[in-house]
């Protein structure tokens, strides 16, 4: 849960921020397709280390780290899990080569954390949007997307605002066995989705009351136009993917770091 | 001809047994501002949804009969064609408010027309500066108060530039200031810029000192029309249950009336110039002014023992908002306490220290001398009754007899003492015929019993209701305040959370007044609403008849005053006196 909140949008007014979202995306797939294509602890660690300046920029360190504290678990599980399995395929035989293989995959799991929540962490879903709709994804999902995202904070207090009445009627939620506890949740759900049929229906009132749908040229406020930066941006990726391909491609594997001899 | 033409209009919704409106025939010329009130049920909102189009199209059902907007018949038209020239704002702003900042929210009419990008800019200037949203132009929605949210739906409606404006209880939510704030915009856009607008308003003593027109709705039909004053001084206005403004009240309670008052007053301002032509100046003071008005509070205190005590609770939402900043505050057996502030002044956060929903930060809280903090929430709920605002955060059951026995069952009551209590919880709130219905299928105001029955059923020793009286029309109002004052009677503690100046003046409760997480000050009900610089800091608006005797001060009449018995009896004697 905390990994999802970490990639909450928060506002600011940094070139990161600024930048086109359509770019932006770009180069996250850029860092994302890189570690996928090495497996080695080098390049991994240098897709990693080239986007802290990137955060920096953004002024986004302390929800990028969370992000990072939320992935922890995760990124030591797959340590853990791959080690040991690797561990009892190869017979027993614990080697140098091996650490740095499973460090490698662990590192690419950060790096793939690490350029996807600089992305959601900058990138306001009006923007996101926006990009959906010059991929012509139809208007109605669009729409829905925004929705989503809009009633997020809604529904939380709501919930909230359930439990506390409940709990007021001597609801326990944390008592009994585990099949008791689930359906202690009963009389928090029924009311949460009652009232969000309800609200439903008085959404699509107010949209109708508001013209939604009304042609089809629809407009918007806002507009996407690629500035100075976003083009320079484009290139070096674009330069950085290819630099990336051909190595992958033509030139020799990297090194071991650690060597191939037994760990004890 | 009007800008809304109705003619022999009638509504039936789908599976329902008999009309929702009845041949309701209405003219409503450009410019007017109309209220349209009646109680709750009356068929005021199935009328103004039938305006644009979403009665019949979006509900079904039967209808008969025409409605012509602008000249456009609105059978013909679509809803969203009719929305430019007619714009309807709901009751609850969050469920109308679609987009994550305030100026996109604004522009969505505006590009579900597909009107040009700059002609955009242009309509959102305009509309945020009229409704005084500006500054909040790139603000996130979520972070918008309440009465903001409100003032955006009306920009949000007011960039498309309809001629007519129609508000569906738009301060329902609201702290009286807040109101008062939205009745402001409402009337520059009829006055500056001539437009049309009709509310439905339960708060007539705030809408009455704006409207030109009101329109009472009973059981689908019309029932009367005309200028506001002449329509709340009817009889038959007052025995449907609308709430009469207590300046007008205490007007009609001289019996020459007619005589004295050339023009029926709605406001303290009028009935002032019009009753100093009858009073002496100051000639003698009343003895009772002389009296300070927390000498009752002070002999009280002693005779009661404390029930609630909050020592020094400071309390944090996360996100570091002092919610709560050092809160002391004594509740004594058999007080009767009413809590009051602006939106956000920790009301609502400080009542849920009560039955430990949330714990201090610092500070403790007593009940009967104990600390709580060891004890849980369903412990302290037993003896602390705490009753939610809106009753469908809480209802769920499959009938309204399963609903009372849920929290009797929580508390682990054998089975024949929860028949025993339903039944009585029932019958205290006159529920009884509905025993087995679903409380889905209630009223709103027959709802709220429900839930306040399915607390009453376990007989806490304190209830607290948190905004009693949103969305209630008078008549529901009245009988709340007779149980409250029942529930008194039989010794129990009663608190309320509220906004409601009118509830609170006539039914006089020991007041907390609050603002920004504190408690600014506490006494009786005379005492703190005479103090009119201490209500505005805290957006609480004086009782009309308050105001009216802090006017009349200089004619020797003592100023803390807020009920009508009490002003006529004092106001007839100077009057004699006079004569």
């Amino acid at each position: 849960m905390s990994l999802l909140e970490s990639l909450r949008f928060t506002r600011g007014d940094t070139a990161i921020h600024n930048l086109d979202p359509r770019v932006k995306f770009m180069m996250t797939l850029v860092f994302f397709s890189i570690s996928v294509m090495f497996l080695h602890i080098v390049p991994l660690a240098f897709v990693f280390l080239i986007q802290i300046p990137l955060v920096l920029k953004a002024k986004v360190f302390s929800e990028w780290s969370k992000s990072i504290k939320g992935a922890a678990f995760i990124s030591g599980f797959i340590f853990v899990t791959n080690m040991v399995s690797f561990y009892y395929f190869r017979d027993g035989n614990l080697t140098w080569d091996l650490v740095e293989y499973t460090l490698s995959l662990t590192m690419r799991f950060i790096v793939l954390v690490t350029s996807f929540s600089v992305f959601f962490i900058t990138t306001s879903p009006d923007k996101l949007s926006l990009a959906l709709e010059k991929a012509k994804v139809p208007y109605e999902f669009n729409f829905a997307f925004i929705t989503a995202i809009r009633f997020v904070p809604v529904l939380a207090d709501e919930a909230q605002t359930i439990m506390d009445a409940q709990r007021s009627r001597g609801l326990e939620l944390d008592t009994g066995n585990f099949l008791k506890r689930i359906r202690n949740y009963i009389p928090i759900l029924l009311p949460l989705i009652i009232n969000s049929i309800r609200r439903s229906l008085e959404l699509a009132e107010a949209m109708e009351s508001r013209a939604f749908g009304a042609t089809e040229d629809r407009t918007n406020l806002y507009e996407l136009r690629l500035t100075g930066t976003d083009k320079l941006v484009l290139i070096v990726i674009t330069a950085f993917f290819a630099t990336a391909l051909y190595s992958r491609l033509y030139l020799p594997a990297f090194p071991s770091l650690l060597g191939f001899g037994p760990v004890f | 001809m009007g800008i809304v033409e109705v003619k022999n209009l009638s509504y039936t919704y789908p599976n329902a047994s008999k009309p929702a409106i009845e041949d309701i025939c209405l003219s409503i010329n450009p410019g007017e501002f109309v209220l349209l009130t009646g109680p709750s049920g009356c068929g005021k909102t199935t009328f103004c949804r039938s305006l644009n189009g979403l009665i019949p199209k979006f509900y079904n059902g039967t209808l008969t009969g025409s409605v012509h907007i602008a000249g456009l018949d609105v059978s013909e038209h679509s809803t969203m064609e009719l929305a430019q020239h007619i714009g309807l704002i709901f009751q609850n702003p969050d469920n109308q408010i679609f987009a994550l900042t305030v100026e996109k929210d604004i522009a969505f009419g505006l590009e579900n027309l597909g009107i040009s990008k700059a002609e955009m800019h242009r309509e959102i200037d305009w509309a945020s500066e009229t409704t005084g949203i500006d500054s909040l132009r790139l603000r996130a929605t979520h972070e918008l108060s309440g009465g903001q949210k409100q003032r955006l739906t009306i920009a949000s409606v007011l960039a498309m530039h309809p001629s007519i404006i129609v508000m569906d209880e738009p301060t329902s939510f609201l702290d009286p200031v807040g109101a008062e704030h939205i009745f402001n915009v409402l009337d520059l856009l009829n006055k500056e810029y001539g437009m049309t607008i009709i509310i439905i308003e339960h708060r007539i003593d705030i809408a009455a000192k704006y409207v030109n027109r009101i329109i009472v709705f009973d059981e689908g039909r019309v029932r009367s029309d005309g200028k506001p004053g002449l329509i709340l001084a009817q009889e038959d206005t007052r025995l449907l249950g609308v709430g009469i403004p207590r300046i007008l009240e205490l007007a009609m309670r001289f019996d020459d009336h007619d005589r004295r008052f050339s023009d029926l007053p709605l406001t303290s301002t009028q009935f002032y110039d019009q009753i100093t032509a009858c009073l002496r100046k100051k000639e003698f003071t009343s003895k009772k002014s002389l009296l300070p008005p927390d000498m009752l509070d002070l002999v009280g205190e002693h005779h009661h023992s404390p029930l609630i005590q909050a020592r020094n609770i400071v309390f944090d939402y996360p996100g570091n908002v002092h919610a709560l900043r050092d809160v002391d505050l004594t509740i004594n057996h058999g007080d009767y306490v009413a809590i009051m502030g602006e939106n956000g002044a920790g009301k609502t956060t400080l009542v849920k220290h009560f039955n430990g929903l949330l714990r201090p930060k610092e500070g403790e809280i007593l009940l009967d001398g104990e600390d709580i903090s060891k004890q849980s929430v369903a412990q302290l709920a037993r003896r602390v009754g705490l009753v939610f605002q809106n009753p469908d955060d809480q209802l769920f059951e499959e009938s309204v007899e399963k609903e009372i026995a849920f929290a009797l069952r929580n508390f682990g009551m054998n089975e024949e003492s929860i028949e025993k209590r339903v039944t009585w919880a029932l019958n205290l709130l006159d529920l009884n015929r509905y025993r087995e219905r679903s409380p889905f299928i209630l009223s709103g105001g027959e709802r709220k019993r429900v839930a306040l029955a399915s607390v009453l059923a376990w007989d806490p020793d304190i209830l607290v209701l948190d905004e009693p009286t949103i969305g209630q029309d008078y008549g529901q109002k009245e009988r709340l305040r007779h149980f409250l004052t029942q529930l008194r009677t039989q010794g129990k503690t009663v608190v309320i959370v509220t906004h409601d100046v009118e509830f609170v003046a006539e039914s006089q409760p020991h007041i907390v007044l609050m603002a920004g997480g504190n408690v600014v000050a506490e006494g009786s009900t005379k005492s703190i609403m005479n103090q009119t610089e201490l209500l505005a800091q805290c957006s609480v608006a004086q009782p009309e008849i308050t105001r009216l005797f802090n006017d009349l001060e200089s004619y020797g009449l003592p100023k803390d005053v807020v009920d009508v018995d009490e002003a006529y009896q004092l106001l007839k004697r100077k009057i004699e006196e006079a004569e």
